[in-house]
């Protein structure tokens, strides 16, 4: 078997994004440290948890994790962002898809920890209601009232990629006039640990945040243009989720390109990394000029840029999927 | 919008009701079931469960604990080598999109407690987690590398797997596609729903006006999806077809549905309307049908609301327990049985008409007749799903 040849679907409008990271999240703010050299990478990069609580929300999520809570606020900014454009789309027609890698396993590790302190058949529902994937979904759905089809995915590699690829096909195919898609990831103690025995902690900062955004069809207005492509061409500037160290940068393959950013020394590297880079590089489109830390390579040494006006993320270590997201002016 | 078919090439099952399509119809046409009261993990609970008894495919050691990969692969072979796969395009992009619910959580009890006790646990169960997630790990398999997605979206994610893997074929970003759902038994999933107060000491009964819960079982349901030109390029015609697909959520509750089924009469209004299809033309329905108080109340209320009364309908957990995100996979290939053998089996475990529920299933072996099938799903967080299948020879 081949791989796809690449993606057929025509390319969404971004309406709005709305994000919860290490940085903050204010996207004006985030941007802003995003401009400010790393001096120092610290061992785990967290969302502070005074970003985490919302009028919006009140006492609705009083029972939910930080998992659900990062999903959730990241989804009200987005959906703030595109109020006027979303509204006069019925709840029906508006679908949801949240991608992660690990979920809320910390919920999990807390409903284990009740079967191991009490017995099985003690431990509290309201752990194990919350440790499926899908409980952020849920309250997404509550609290914005969406009626549209909803999708909790996961996967450790492309997660993101193939939930944007499968809303341009959701668009496409008028099964939905929007599509709120986003990527979640959580980071506890245990997978601290696992990733400090497993990973290099030289080249890997376990990050964590939500990132979320209102897309339309093609032809709609919106801040930009998005989509999921297997190797995109003629860009400015890529994205890549690169090694916390960077002198590990140069055995990896580029695609060509002006100029090559990474924004993992801000936001850590997750298996939804790629949502993060496709923040810092729709932020980097609206500064007109690149954001985060350069990277420097034998082959692609950083240019000056006149304008940044098209951006993608690429996961070199992937195999010939669609494992990259385009975005473009206008 | 003019809509291209998406042909069932080849289905494939396996679960307590048997080890593949043969002997799970053997197992419908004699209204035999098989609940065990031993469980395959150390617990105090005590129920009955629905387990696959048959050998499992043996995978790589890397991949081999994987007990929802194996079962997985049992039901993709079988389906396989239904849709004559040695003569698929060896060029055609195959995706994979799978649902599940307990290979997606890292829920290893002996690797926690490990943790817990001396802060430094053997990481073997970390690594087998993140190497069976089952559309990457079955992708690998089958040496693919076309779109792929796991779906976590608890009891509708193989329904919904089918749905999106049909979605990939229409838009031309695949000629093939693997989907259904695939779960095992697991002992933190029967502490969580037994925590939840809906499992039954009993076989359950669904629909029934004594229904007490539902029982967990295990395995895994997979259809072989194939775009008309790829099937045209092999000169190949098949007698079924994803006609439809509708998935709609409540916005109402993290474990209930909402009360009058809201998600539940939208997504099978969507499936019908896709196809062009009224609600009397369905010869029959393969309910959700966990054997909860709430979930067959709900369920049954939006099929007598969007349905004629007379509408065959079939609970088949009764054969399989509650698969989690099997059930989906499960169910689909079951309704291609039904829609392909012309009769449905009877609804084990239902035996008494339910005063809240306005519908029942039927009670035996029972023949159909039309063209037209639906599946349905109900989930955790309020997910719905229905599946349109539609019988063209």
């Amino acid at each position: 078997m081949k791989s796809e040849r690449n993606n057929p679907l025509p390319p969404v409008s971004i309406q709005s994004i709305g994000a919860v990271t290490p940085q903050g999240r204010d996207l004006q703010a985030i941007g802003k440290r995003l401009e400010q050299p790393v001096a120092t990478t610290p061992a785990v990069l967290q969302v502070n948890d005074e970003f985490l609580s919302d009028p919006a929300i009140g006492s609705r999520m009083r029972r939910a994790d930080r998992f659900a809570r990062m999903a959730a606020v990241a989804a009200l900014d987005s959906w703030a962002g595109a109020k006027d454009t979303c509204a006069n789309v019925p709840k029906e027609r508006i679908g949801l898809i949240v991608s992660s890698g690990f979920g809320p396993h910390c919920r999990g590790f807390r409903f284990i920890d009740g079967i191991l302190d009490c017995g099985d058949s003690d431990a509290l529902p309201t752990d194990f209601s919350h440790s499926v994937h899908g409980a952020a979904a849920a309250y997404i759905t509550e609290l914005l009232e969406l009626r549209g089809p909803s999708l909790s995915t996961t996967d450790f590699e492309i997660g993101f990629e193939q939930a944007v690829l499968l809303a341009q096909c959701w668009l496409d195919q008028q099964v939905c006039d929007r599509v709120l898609v986003g990527a979640v990831e959580e980071i506890g103690e245990v997978l601290v640990h696992c990733a400090s025995r497993m990973l290099d902690e030289k080249t890997f900062v376990p990050g964590e945040g939500a990132v979320f955004m209102m897309l339309a069809p093609t032809d709609a207005k919106g801040l930009a243009r998005l989509e999921a492509t297997t190797e995109p061409r003629d860009i400015d500037l890529l994205m890549l989720d690169a090694p916390a160290n960077p002198s590990r940068m140069a055995r990896q393959p580029l695609l060509p390109t002006r100029h090559t950013t990474t924004f993992s020394p801000y936001f850590g590297h997750s298996p939804s990394s790629s949502a993060f880079q496709l923040l810092g590089g729709f932020l980097s489109l609206r500064a007109g000029r690149p954001l985060g830390r350069p990277i420097q390579n034998a082959a692609h040494a950083p240019a000056h840029l006149e304008a940044v006006d098209k951006v993608a993320t690429f996961k070199p270590s992937c195999d010939p999927r669609v494992t990259s997201l385009l975005i473009t002016k206008g | 919008m003019e809509r291209s078919s998406v042909w069932i090439a080849g289905v494939g099952a396996v679960s307590s009701a048997g080890s593949d399509i043969s002997s799970t119809l053997d197992a419908f046409a004699n209204a035999r079931r098989n609940p065990s009261n031993t469980l395959p993990f150390e617990s105090s609970i005590t129920c009955p469960t629905f387990q696959v008894a048959t050998a499992l495919p043996t995978l790589s050691p890397a991949l081999n604990r994987s007990r929802s990969l194996r079962l997985a692969m049992k039901a993709v072979r079988e389906a396989m080598v239904e849709a004559e796969n040695k003569e698929f395009d060896r060029n055609a992009r195959l995706g994979v999109c799978i649902g599940t619910t307990v290979a997606s959580q890292l829920n290893s009890i002996p690797f926690y407690d490990a943790y817990r006790r001396d802060g430094n646990p053997p990481l073997e169960s970390v690594h087998d987690y993140l190497r069976a997630n089952l559309a990457q790990a079955i992708g690998e398999l089958l040496n693919v590398s076309g779109p792929r997605m796991t779906i976590v979206n608890a009891c509708s994610s193989g329904t919904d797997a089918i749905g999106v893997a049909a979605n990939w074929i229409r838009a031309g970003i695949c000629d093939l596609a693997v989907a259904g759902g695939a779960d095992e038994l697991n002992r933190v999933a029967m502490a969580g729903f037994w925590s939840l107060g809906v499992m039954s000491s009993q076989p359950c009964a669904p629909f029934d006006r004594d229904r007490e819960g539902l029982n967990l079982g295990e395995g895994a349901g997979m259809l072989i999806l194939e775009s008309a030109s790829h099937a045209h390029k092999r000169n190949k015609k098949h007698g079924m077809e994803v006609a439809g697909f509708g998935a709609a959520c409540d916005g109402h509750h993290l474990t209930a549905p909402h009360p009058e089924g809201r998600g539940l009469d939208a997504a099978i209004r969507t499936a019908l309307s896709q196809a062009g299809v009224k609600p009397s033309q369905i010869a029959f329905i393969n309910v959700h049908g966990t054997a909860t108080t709430e979930n067959d109340r709900a369920e049954g209320k939006v099929i007598a609301r969007v349905f004629d009364s007379h509408v065959p309908l079939v609970a088949t957990k009764g054969y399989t327990g509650h698969t989690l995100g099997a059930a989906g996979g499960l169910e689909a290939v079951f309704t291609v049985l039904g829609l392909r053998k012309g009769w449905i089996p009877a609804s084990v475990g239902f035996e008494n008409h339910a005063d809240d529920i306005p519908v029942a299933p039927v009670r035996q072996r029972t023949t159909i007749d039309g063209e037209f099938a639906l599946s349905t799903s109900l989930a955790f967080g309020g997910n719905n799903a229905a599946l349109l299948i539609r019988r063209t020879a």
